[in-house]
């Protein structure tokens, strides 16, 4: 049997790698729809539909199911959710708007996506508790 | 190789150790300086931000920068390595614990401080290519 050390790092890794990708294509694709300027939207997208997907996960691992495995928890949350949202990202598209002297949308984006991203995190909790 | 598969190696290849050293630091800083504050996502952020400010710099001003090598440390390391998710989940759990000044000081706190980061990585790159 391998080591649970082991285990962990090969689920975080699985998910990492699902989750980076994921950010990429999704941040492609908004590229190739609204523009090369418009890859933001995508990473909006990404950080909230993240926020959601983890709090519904670690709610239904806390609440519902004792005996969820610990590897699929570390797969989906902090390789998967973490891997697929983006602190750094988030922050440099923000600076590049201030650069652009962009004032109102760097701070409308700034603000945004965190106050969004919290509705997300709520609506995860919710949406977990909801099926009975 | 075609872009269509070397970009997603490059990006695979900076991912698993951009999880894996945040799930390393996460637990050490657990371990050593307690569970009251998410000290490992705040110090993961704030890190990443300083380490993208400073690669895209590099990648925007040093000519013929390849687009693998961007992709592996930008996209695949720092994107991965820093989370979003994490960090909204941290702060309900702080605003669970009643600690609301603690929880606005990281929400807030992450956001503004990440900022500076970016800016303090593309000051630290300017400084060296210069």
């Amino acid at each position: 049997m391998i080591s649970p050390a082991i285990r962990s790092a090969i689920a975080i890794s699985f998910g990492a790698i699902g989750g980076s990708l994921s950010r990429y294509y999704v941040t492609e694709l908004t590229k190739s729809i609204f523009g090369q300027d418009f890859g933001f939207y995508g990473t909006f997208i990404i950080n909230v539909s993240g926020c959601l997907l983890i709090a519904y996960i670690h709610t239904l691992a806390d609440e519902k199911s004792k005996n969820f495995f610990i590897e699929w928890r570390l797969l989906l949350t902090t390789g998967f959710c973490g891997a697929y949202t983006t602190f750094s990202t988030y922050e440099l598209e923000t600076q590049t708007f201030l650069a652009q002297s962009n004032l109102q949308l760097a701070f409308n984006y700034w603000f945004w996506s965190i106050a969004v991203g919290m509705v997300g995190v709520y609506l995860g909790v919710r949406l977990a508790r909801l099926n009975k | 190789m075609q872009p269509l598969l070397a970009y997603p190696i490059a990006i695979t290849i900076g991912a698993v150790p951009g999880a894996l050293s945040r799930h390393y630091i996460t637990e050490l800083t657990k371990a050593t300086l307690g569970t009251k504050f998410p000290y490992g996502t705040f110090l993961i952020n704030l890190t990443g931000c300083l380490l993208l400010g400073f690669f895209s710099t590099l990648s925007t001003t040093i000519e013929g920068y390849p687009k693998e090598l961007d992709l592996l440390i930008r996209t695949g390391f720092c994107g991965t390595y820093t989370t979003f998710s994490t960090y909204g989940w941290d702060t309900l759990s702080l605003w669970r614990k009643k600690d609301r000044r603690l929880t606005v000081f990281y929400w807030l706190g992450s956001a503004i401080l990440g900022l500076g980061a970016i800016y303090l990585g593309i000051f630290i790159a300017k400084l060296l290519i210069r």
